[in-house]
């Protein structure tokens, strides 16, 4: 049976692990104080917000496993928020109605994404690249400008499902990541998605349904961002047209960080959800050293490329041992 | 007068394949020498020796009686000597005066394109050539015939004195050859040397005025065009005897064809094909580079559509859309290409052998029992590799090769296709993937194998029906064992009747 958790999940662990003690040790507080980055609090605010990238990055993993690039889930992200907020502020829809009218408005979205890469056979990076432009503009068009305040309308003490508010996109993360990395590793359809990655010929030639893999992995892609984007309108109590401005490259670097490889044919779910969690603690700890507001986008740049040039050295040798 | 081309003592090793031992010949200056063999001769190698992209381990190199040492391609046209490669290479992205001069290219004063100059200079290339086409005419728009003639023409630009072209028709049709003849007779009667490797005699008989012959990477003899026919010429390039046929018949072929192609057509790639294999049977499809046997092959299991003509498996029209409809059908087909159809070099063994098995199955789970089905398969094919978790980048050629076929075997399948099923393989390996083609012919599967190895189906097949140049030329049984023979289905295969 293939192993659930591969070495590749392991050493992403291993840097989180060592990104969380460095802090730990650097923000260290005089004596007294409670701890500014080890505390239960700041725990939660770093899931809560990183559950946004992670949810969307698990789509973002599978996209790039099976080949393929998505620039559109920041754009998917606030169209599915706008269009949950404007529902249940501006309509007076119930929050369930809205929220499964921006899920299916993003899962809209990745209809036409599959339908340009898959039946146009448009290059991914362009297809996204348009989808991208007209969910973000679809976004300004429906918001003319304003927000939907959610915040104002939500019950004062709503607990989703029993529990702390706070919990439910975190938890929703989880259980995300667990659904599609049993899906990828230990379904057929999973390891279609990295025979397509791999070599889309051999996988033709090997009886896959190669179009039909790729049109499912940028659908359940879009539906991902969708979700994040009804997570990210609740938490923010606010749907808007500018959210998530540039969450695209984020939630790619947060797939690769995890492992993906731009080629195709590799890469994990759950990698996936920890590189978000590794970015979630960068951009929560950096602002609090003093003076280093002004680096804090040049440190993630610089993570990401240490993390990905230590995986092909790491890579390279295991093909020679081999 | 000095040769133009003058080879001595050549040798050339690939790891362990000799692939030339001391091939000694010499090409006078102006005469057109053709260089014949069968596949694996070294006739390539030998011309990548001349123009600088190969260096051989031994023996010397003249042109035009300098012993040299060419490093690259670029050494080569500075000595006059060019190339028409059998694959197009050309840049389809840039225009015909682009790529005539690519890597050559007019510059001025700090590197500054000369771009009119070379304009007007590959106009006038053009028309010496008559071809017509503009200069500025982008190569992705021009038939493949014109792409050929550009390599003519970037030859002629560097002043090339000696042209080597290497299978130059094997993607022209009648028409477009026939051009190229009268190209080249004005290029011969201009007094250059040419140099023509081909698998078509009928084409070698035209051109040239003699006749090197290699055969296992060592030089046979050179004739003269006028003191020799179609027939003796077969008969240096086979030359050897044949191995001894294994013995084969663990089941006598027999009942309806399972099997059946019935004037198949994909044009312009091959017309009127038909073929049946019976249950048990092996029919080998022998043709030369380009004789359409790919071709057939894929139009059979769905990747290329079919313009008319009939398939019938087991006594049911079908048409399949694709390899994964073919092979829910129980027709399957093991790809030529390892590297690019044939294996995830991303995944480990046993992800790559329980793929087609399970896709056709319609699986939607992956077992754990697959583990054990895999490394049986391993076993049961004796591939080595260090385990079933092992990607298939660890493993040899012949190994690789092995994982292939083993993975289509692994789906049992009724109807087995294979092209050139041992291709750049040892002979160890070759062996064995023989034994899997026989041990699934002994379990009723109709075997259609296409090889251009002639040795490889003379052993192994129950029959060979040989195609040339999109068409059925004949057939050969095993059974008639005067007609079974290297040098009939050569004739077949090269010749026009």
């Amino acid at each position: 049976m293939t192993r659930w958790w591969e070495g590749r999940e392991l050493s992403t662990v291993a840097i989180l692990a060592i990104e969380i003690a460095f802090f730990a040790w650097y923000l260290w507080p005089p004596a007294n104080r409670t701890h500014p980055f080890v505390n239960a609090a700041n725990a939660v605010l770093i899931l809560k917000y990183s559950s946004i990238y992670g949810i969307a990055a698990i789509g973002a993993a599978m996209v790039i496993i099976a080949g393929g690039i998505d620039l559109s889930p920041g754009a998917v992200i606030a169209l599915s928020g706008v269009v949950t907020g404007g529902l249940f502020v501006g309509s007076g829809w119930s929050l369930t109605a809205s929220a499964l009218a921006g899920f299916l408005t993003g899962a809209g979205c990745g209809l036409v994404t599959a339908a340009l890469v898959v039946a146009v056979g448009l290059p991914p990076f362009i297809a996204t690249l348009g989808v991208m432009g007209i969910a973000r503009g679809a976004g300004f068009i429906i918001t003319e400008g304003r927000y939907f305040d959610v915040s104002s309308r939500l019950p004062a003490d709503w607990r989703p499902l029993g529990l702390p508010i706070d919990w439910t996109s975190p938890l929703l993360m989880i259980g995300l990541a667990f659904v599609f990395q049993t899906l990828m590793i230990r379904m057929q359809w999973g390891r279609a998605v990295f025979a397509v990655g791999g070599n889309e010929t051999a996988a033709r030639y090997s009886g896959v349904r190669v179009g039909l893999v790729k049109a499912s992995v940028y659908l359940a892609a879009a539906m991902l961002a969708a979700v994040s984007g009804i997570a990210l309108t609740i938490v923010q109590g606010q749907g808007k047209a500018d959210l998530a401005m540039g969450y695209e490259l984020d939630i790619i670097a947060s797939a690769v960080v995890g492992g993906a490889s731009l080629a195709g044919g590799r890469g994990s779910v759950v990698g996936a959800v920890l590189g978000a969690l590794i970015f979630g603690v960068l951009r929560n700890a950096l602002p609090q050293i003093p003076g280093a507001t002004f680096y804090d986008r040049l440190i993630v740049g610089l993570v990401v490329i240490v993390i990905v040039v230590m995986d092909q050295v790491l890579q390279r040798r295991k093909r020679v041992d081999s | 007068m000095a040769a133009a081309v003058e080879f001595r003592q050549i040798g050339k090793s690939f790891g362990a394949v000799a692939a030339l031992q001391d091939v000694t010949f010499a090409i006078a200056q102006g005469e057109s020498h053709a260089i014949v063999g069968e596949n694996g001769a070294g006739k390539s190698t030998l011309l990548r020796i001349l123009v600088g992209g190969v260096r051989p381990d031994r023996g010397e190199l003249r042109i035009g009686g300098d012993a040299v040492t060419l490093n690259i391609a670029r050494d080569a046209m500075a000595r006059g000597v060019g190339l028409v490669h059998q694959e197009m290479l050309a840049f389809p992205n840039l225009s015909a005066a682009a790529n005539i001069f690519a890597g050559r290219e007019i510059t001025g004063r700090f590197g500054w394109l000369r771009d009119g100059e070379m304009r007007d200079r590959a106009r006038v290339l053009l028309e010496r050539l008559d071809v017509p086409i503009s200069p500025d005419a982008p190569v992705e728009s021009l038939p493949v015939a014109y792409r050929q003639l550009l390599q003519v023409a970037r030859a002629l630009a560097s002043d090339c004195r000696t042209l080597a072209l290497d299978e130059p028709t094997a993607s022209l049709t009648a028409a477009e050859s026939d051009r190229l003849f009268a190209i080249l007779d004005g290029l011969k009667r201009r007094g250059v040397t040419l140099i023509y490797v081909s698998h078509r005699l009928s084409e070698v008989f035209r051109l040239c005025d003699r006749i090197t012959v290699l055969r296992d990477g060592c030089y046979v003899d050179t004739f003269s065009r006028d003191a020799i026919g179609a027939d003796a010429i077969v008969q240096a390039m086979v030359g050897r005897t044949l191995p001894p046929r294994a013995s084969v018949a663990a089941t006598t072929p027999g009942g309806e064809p399972l099997l059946r192609i019935d004037r198949l057509t994909r044009r312009p790639r091959f017309a009127d094909v038909s073929v049946s294999v019976m249950p048990g049977e092996i029919v080998g499809l022998f043709g030369l580079v380009g004789s359409g046997r790919t071709e057939v092959l894929e139009t059979i299991v769905g990747l290329q559509r079919a313009d008319g003509g009939m398939l019938t498996v087991d006594g049911r029209v079908r048409t399949f859309r694709s390899p994964r409809h073919a092979a829910r059908a129980g027709v399957v087909l093991v790809p030529e290409d390892r590297q690019r159809q044939g294996l995830f070099f991303n995944l480990n063994l046993r992800h790559n052998l329980a793929l087609p098995a399970a896709e056709a199955s319609g699986a939607r789970i992956v077992r754990g029992a697959e583990r054990g089905a895999a490394s049986a398969l391993l076993a049961r094919w004796r591939i080595k590799a260090s385990s079933v978790d092992a990607t298939p980048g660890a493993l040899s050629g012949g190994n690789q090769q092995k994982v292939v076929a083993a993975k289509w075997l692994a789906m049992e399948p009724r109807v087995l296709l294979l092209d050139e099923p041992t291709k750049g393989v040892d002979v160890g390996a070759k062996y064995e993937i023989h034994g899997m083609i026989r041990d699934r012919a002994s379990r009723r599967a109709a075997c259609l194998i296409a090889s251009s190895d002639l040795p490889e189906l003379l052993g192994l097949a129950d029959r060979i029906v040989v195609m040339r140049e999109g068409r059925l030329r004949g057939e050969v049984s095993a059974t008639d064992a005067a007609a079974f023979t290297e040098e009939r289905v050569m004739r077949l295969a090269t010749t026009a009747s």
